[in-house]
């Protein structure tokens, strides 16, 4: 027990949080936008998984921004033939989301044995390249906590402090901006906003549009920087863990960042727990962040029920 | 609906007739599509392409393999069925195909199970665990108000990592390291209907539930009150219908239909055993039957038996040519696609001419995200 709150409280724990939570976040992030505008984007698992291939693939070529931006354009592209079918064709989101995530297991499967020529698990033959880490070294200079502030800031990818920045870039959009609260209103009451002559269905699409450049951003990051590589469906449910995260922050910015450090911090938990205790399965570590999102979205679920029976029930 | 017999049942045909316009419609596009992507990137495209669409006929153990997948494409599609007509999208089936292949596993491997209560005992006990794990999501939702979709997910993942832990530890091996369990007596094993084919019971189980499902759908009360809930939730509710007690008691039936497939794996011919990962994304690929079916648990296994051909021949495709089977992800989501949409060919000539799009009344969204 002893070592486990030793590593815990580590400043190597921390930073393997942060890794961990970046991607969650970014989707999470994602899917507030979407879930704001009024549509749950259950394709997050999806969008990852193909903003997974896209920049591996593209890494191999390119330099890493380059693939960067390739795995956010996937999301993007996929948003756009989501909000396509969802709102100009008239389809339950719900069902085309579920396309999406069908579309991109099978897909990214299929992609990755045609770019490696045959091997449907990983893309280990590929030269794909990384996202470099932010080096703070010089921050030990500062006398004190100058160690202290190295060993717990340097050494993070560039997209989580993209990331961070973008919690309140979100935040600012929101609550700042006039398209911001469009958004909100086209997701609580769409009849207002129509009536008010605000486009609803193009801020939806947009929505929709950067809910999946978000998705596709945050899996960039876990096939760019968590590992370095695709592996078959090796999004594993974080996309939909995203999508419990946007419910328990209680569909704020704040909220989604401390969701995701919440399931990032046991995400880490079961990437460290092997190490420290033989004893306990790796099947049951693994389990963890799943029965913690359903644990997570009990407890906060009564709340945000008695919440909405405040506002009056919709 | 109407109360005239004779119009309801002349509209009945036109809809049928509309609706398999348009899921042969769908199937035609989705197949394009595959087309040009195979011919981009096969050596063979056309030997591949034969491969997908005659390779499940080709042979009578073909043929068994084609049916064996009809028949648990039809049981997961009228699991997700009973679901999307309470307009609860709860996506659990996998994990109850899990669960209750764990349960169908623990009587098989039991002393019971080398006995004539092998196959009742077993399907009984997935049943049970399949509506057991259908019950959780739906409860957390009635009482709580926990999304049903991200929860049901969650118990999908937390099913297999459960299968996986349990057969690496504790249920009996043939040696160690493998990950499957020892091979079930032949009494808790279902028999082949067919010989040398994967044709077993299964078969005739299907087809009790398709029958089950659409008497309990469409001849009780209960069916009834499931369609209103899911037409309108709070309308059923002011009507004196018990919404959240219906919402619960289809997600718990549904939750039994994917126990059942689960015994119907490892007790079916196909395994006769409990391997780690054996369901390999079938339970998901209901969520196609039942959409091409419009949730209508008659038209479920005529669905299944195409999409099961489909399946199957991308199966023999990826053995026999140069083309992963996974391809078929893409056909899947085409249909999917095309046939929730509000598509038809009139429509698609309106859309590229119109530019101002109308305000939808939300739908989708609005319906669904609560």
């Amino acid at each position: 027990m002893m070592e486990l709150f030793l590593t815990v409280f580590s400043a190597a724990f921390f930073v393997t949080v942060i890794r961990t939570t970046t991607p969650l976040l970014l989707a999470t992030l994602g899917g507030l936008i979407a879930d704001l505008g009024g549509a749950l984007n259950v394709a997050l698992e999806g969008m990852m998984l193909i903003g997974c291939l896209t920049a591996v693939i593209v890494s191999v070529y390119a330099p890493w921004y380059v693939a960067v931006a390739a795995g956010l354009g996937a999301g993007a592209l996929l948003g756009l033939i989501m909000a396509f079918f969802a709102f100009r064709l008239k389809a339950d989101i719900i069902l085309v989301g579920f396309a999406i995530n069908i579309f991109a297991a099978g897909g990214t499967v299929f992609a990755l044995a045609l770019a490696t020529g045959g091997d449907k698990g990983t893309s280990i033959n590929l030269p794909s390249k990384a996202i470099p880490a932010v080096d703070l070294s010089f921050l030990s200079n500062i006398p004190v906590v100058g160690p202290t502030l190295t060993a717990f800031l340097s050494g993070h990818s560039v997209l989580s402090w993209f990331a961070a920045f973008l919690v309140f870039a979100v935040w600012y959009f929101l609550y700042r901006t006039p398209w911001g609260l469009w958004l909100r209103g086209v997701g609580e009451y769409p009849a207002a906003p129509e009536a008010a002559g605000i486009p609803v269905n193009k801020i939806r699409t947009w929505s929709l549009i950067v809910s999946g450049a978000l998705a596709g951003l945050g899996g960039a990051q876990l096939a760019m920087f968590n590992y370095v590589g695709f592996t078959r469906e090796m999004t594993a449910g974080r996309g939909f863990i995203a999508l419990g995260a946007v419910l328990l922050g209680a569909r704020h910015p704040v909220g989604a960042l401390l969701a995701a450090l919440l399931f990032g911090a046991f995400e880490a938990l079961a990437v460290v727990m092997p190490g420290l205790f033989n004893e306990i399965p790796a099947e049951i570590i693994r389990m963890i962040p799943f029965v913690v999102t359903i644990a997570a979205l009990v407890l906060f679920s009564v709340r945000a029920q008695r919440a909405l029976a405040m506002r009056g029930a919709k | 609906m109407s109360n005239i017999p004779a119009i309801d049942r002349a509209s009945r045909w036109k809809t049928i007739r509309r609706e398999t316009l348009r899921a042969l419609a769908a199937l035609a596009i989705a197949l394009l599509v595959t087309f040009i992507v195979v011919l981009f990137t096969s050596k063979a495209p056309f030997e591949a392409f034969t491969q997908l669409l005659t390779a499940p006929v080709s042979r009578v153990r073909t043929v068994g393999l084609w049916i064996d997948d009809v028949v648990k494409l039809t049981i997961t599609g009228l699991a997700f069925s009973l679901v999307f007509q309470a307009r609860q999208f709860s996506m659990g089936v996998q994990g109850q195909v899990y669960i209750g292949a764990l349960a169908a596993t623990y009587v098989a491997l039991s002393p019971l199970g080398a006995t004539w209560a092998g196959i009742p005992l077993g399907i009984t006990a997935a049943m049970l665990a399949g509506a057991v794990y259908g019950f959780l999501p739906g409860i957390a939702k009635a009482k709580l108000g926990a999304n049903e979709i991200v929860s049901s997910l969650m118990l999908n993942y937390i099913a297999i990592e459960l299968c996986n832990f349990l057969v690496r530890t504790n249920l009996p091996k043939p040696q160690a390291g493998v990950l499957t369990t020892n091979d079930f007596p032949d009494s808790a094993v279902f028999p082949a209907l067919v010989a040398n084919t994967r044709i077993d019971l299964g078969l005739i189980f299907a087809l009790v539930a398709v029958v089950v499902v659409w008497f309990a759908l469409y001849r009780t009360s209960w069916g009834l009150k499931l369609r209103l809930v899911g037409h309108n939730a709070r309308f059923a509710e002011y009507s004196g219908i018990k919404a959240t007690f219906i919402m619960v008691s289809a997600m718990t039936a549904s939750g039994a239909l994917g126990g059942l497939l689960g015994s119907m794996f490892v007790q079916g011919q196909t395994y006769g055993k409990l391997t780690v990962l054996f369901e390999g994304g079938l339970a998901f690929e209901g969520i196609l039957v039942a959409i091409v079916a419009r949730s209508r648990p008659l038209a479920v296994p005529v669905v299944a038996l195409f999409y099961g051909y489909l399946r199957q021949g991308a199966q023999l495709m990826n053995i026999r040519t140069d083309v992963p089977a996974e391809v078929i992800g893409v056909v899947t989501a085409i249909i999917i696609l095309l046939v929730s949409s509000s598509f038809s060919f009139g429509f698609i000539k309106k859309l590229f001419n119109r530019d101002t799009a109308r305000v939808s009344a939300p739908v989708a969204a609005g319906g669904a995200a609560k």
